[in-house]
């Protein structure tokens, strides 16, 4: 059988990880840094066809910590990357919790993300687990939900922490009971005891991963005030017309919510060559310009503005088509980070717009891979590396890192073939 | 006075265009208070959301704006049918589309957007909600019998679960009786051809627009 590129690769990740981890990081850092690297970076994938391929389910992948390692090991060994993020175990958005505990910086950005272990104490109503209300063989979900009302924007504002702390989280969070009580304080003794278990084991995994040739950065998180009140407050829907509706209160309560993301985001502090800050966008998408220009943009420049001046740099996942507001980007001083654009309708017009500026990532539908053959796969990679190339600062990946369960294996490692082949500069 | 009514509907479908939710409202209250035939509202209604649909797709509307525009014609729609069953009057619809959010999907704010719309220019509509297995789609198809089922997820675990569905619907031979359309923030038409559906979109206006052309299609064909 002729080796493909991404069998060398393979092999070097055997032979020499030390060596394929340093290559990495310099290409990696020279992308971020707006830079040509020796060859594009490839960024991973995961998602479903992890569980597939590695025959570990959702569930064991939320709760059973044993079983995910041999999983994880076996994944990033047959898929090489240059970046990736595989949540292991599997999280979802939980900024809400952080922004609760702002005040503690030694682990605000640690409940940043929700697990199925913490959704079992907490019983969040933001979230559904495999196992719990899920099948076992399904992605856990964030779906968020409505706890707060219009006419109490003016709490939110007056006092964001007390208000989520005190008014949210007993709503959202049945397993909390009400603050103070006996329930309350047990809950979250649990939660922290559940955290440590979670932060030691995932130690020891990103040490294994290290020891096969992943280099890693530190990274911490921040997000946009408008998605705290649509994905944990007032659900998107409620928030988009809030927007309309009561368009004050709303400006307020994101001006009000910036000071707390920043001090989750802090709480972790910069250390170079590099340390991210990472945002997912939600709403952006779904918004006019006028209401991104007012209710939108301005609080998340203010965070990115402010977290690089600290010395991080951003990287943010632009969900959606954010091509209509990809100008606004360019707001943003030279060089502050990486954005992952997830399907912009026109992603050589975003490029065009961006290279120089920012570092770009993504490029590729996912569909493609899970529809296309490799010989389509090769093709499109191809002529897309041939248009976004040239100046550097570019990173390829998917839209989105999660792969359906049914994409073919040989489409996978055809798009790592295509980087590998057409990606050198 | 029919001068007079034209151009109160003119401003009626003006403001919903607007997104101008109260003075939309107000009209409409005015409207039915003069006693003002209430399908003349409702063809309002329809010909503001054809319109709608044709905005977004020019990139003029985004989601937050189909969601305010679909909240108005809500808000009209449940002061007119009342208003209708009073004076004893009922709507045509103009077809039934039956929908869901595909199995291990629990997403809905693009289906709801759907639904809402789909309702507004004249469907009837069946919601079989979140998470619905393929089995339920083919037994919901049998028990209510639409022209056009409406598949809707956000995950890509969605696209494997809308090929299950579309798979289900053939093998029970129900395929040729139903047209098929995907919706959802990551279908294209790669997920379309690979699903076996008629048609995907990345927006329920658009999707509006599409299961209105089937069904004029259809009536054109006889």
């Amino acid at each position: 059988m002729v080796k493909e590129p991404i069998d060398l690769w393979i092999e070097r990740h055997e032979r020499e990880p030390d060596v394929v981890a340093k290559e990495k990081a310099e290409r990696f850092l020279k992308a971020v840094e707006l830079g040509v690297p020796d060859r594009v970076p490839i960024a991973g994938v995961a998602g479903d066809f992890l569980c597939q391929y590695t025959g570990i389910s959702w569930y064991d992948l939320s709760y059973n910590l044993e079983k995910i390692p041999p999983a994880v090991l076996k994944f990033v060994h047959d898929f090489p990357h240059d970046w990736g993020i595989i949540f292991a175990p599997m999280m979802l958005e939980g900024f809400v919790l952080a922004l609760a505990f702002p005040d503690f910086p030694d682990f605000s950005n640690t409940i940043r993300f929700l697990t199925g272990p913490v959704h079992d104490i907490l019983k969040d109503k933001w979230s559904q687990w495999p196992g719990r209300e899920l099948r076992e063989d399904v992605h856990p979900q964030f779906r968020g939900g409505e706890f707060m009302e219009p006419k109490e924007y003016k709490k939110l504002i007056e006092n964001p922490v007390e208000f989520l702390h005190c008014v949210i989280l007993p709503r959202a969070c049945p397993g909390l009971g009400a603050p103070g009580s006996p329930q309350w304080n047990g809950a979250w003794v649990r939660v922290g005891m559940v955290m440590q278990r979670i932060l030691s084991f995932q130690l020891q995994l990103f040490v294994e991963i290290g020891k096969r040739g992943y280099p890693a950065f530190p990274i911490t998180n921040a997000y946009t005030s408008a998605d705290v009140i649509g994905d944990f407050l007032r659900y998107p829907t409620g928030a988009m017309l809030d927007m309309r509706r009561y368009p004050d209160d709303f400006k307020a309560a994101c001006e009000a919510l910036v000071e707390p993301i920043l001090k989750v985001a802090t709480a972790i502090p910069p250390i170079p060559p590099l340390t991210f800050f990472f945002i997912p966008l939600h709403l952006n998408e779904m918004l006019p310009p006028k209401l991104y220009n007012e209710f939108y943009w301005p609080y998340l420049k203010k965070v990115i503005e402010t977290l690089v001046e600290k010395g991080y740099k951003g990287f943010v996942f632009f969900e959606g088509d954010h091509l209509p507001h990809v100008e606004t980007i360019l707001e943003l001083p030279k060089g502050w980070g990486v954005a992952w654009f997830e399907r912009p309708r026109d992603f050589i017009k975003a490029w065009e717009t961006l290279k120089g500026h920012t570092t770009v990532m993504g490029g590729v539908p996912p569909s493609l891979i899970v529809g296309g053959t490799p010989e389509k796969i090769d093709e499109y990679l191809k002529d897309l590396l041939s248009k976004v190339k040239p100046e550097g600062g570019f990173i390829l990946s998917p839209g989105v890192n999660e792969l359906p369960k049914g994409t073919p294996v040989a489409n996978v490692r055809a798009y790592i073939n295509a980087g590998l082949k057409h990606g050198a500069y | 006075m029919s001068s007079s009514l034209e151009v109160e509907l003119e401003r009626l479908l003006k403001s919903i265009l607007d997104l101008n939710e109260e003075k939309a409202l107000e009209i409409t209250e005015n409207l039915l208070t003069s006693n003002v035939d209430p399908l003349k509202i409702l063809e309002v209604i329809k010909k503001a959301a054809e319109e709608i649909g044709g905005r977004f797709e020019r990139g003029e509307y985004f989601v937050a704006d189909l969601v305010m525009a679909g909240e108005i014609l809500k808000g009209i729609s449940e002061k007119v049918m009342p208003k209708l069953r009073e004076v004893g009057r009922s709507r045509e619809t103009v077809g039934k589309l039956l929908i869901g959010t595909v199995e291990g999907d629990i997403h809905d704010i693009g289906k709801n957007i759907v639904v809402t719309m789909a309702e507004a220019v004249g469907f009837e509509v069946v919601d079989l909600g979140v998470d619905v297995p393929p089995k339920k789609f083919v037994e919901a198809i049998k028990q209510h019998n639409p022209n056009i089922v409406g598949l809707s997820g956000l995950l890509t675990l969605a696209i494997d679960s809308m090929k299950k569905t579309v798979d289900a619907i053939r093998e029970t031979g129900l395929r040729e009786k139903v047209k098929i359309i995907i919706g959802g923030g990551r279908v294209d038409q790669y997920a379309c051809e690979y699903v076996g559906a008629d048609a995907w979109t990345n927006d329920a206006a658009t999707g509006v627009r599409i299961m209105l052309k089937w069904v004029r299609e259809k009536e054109g064909g006889g």
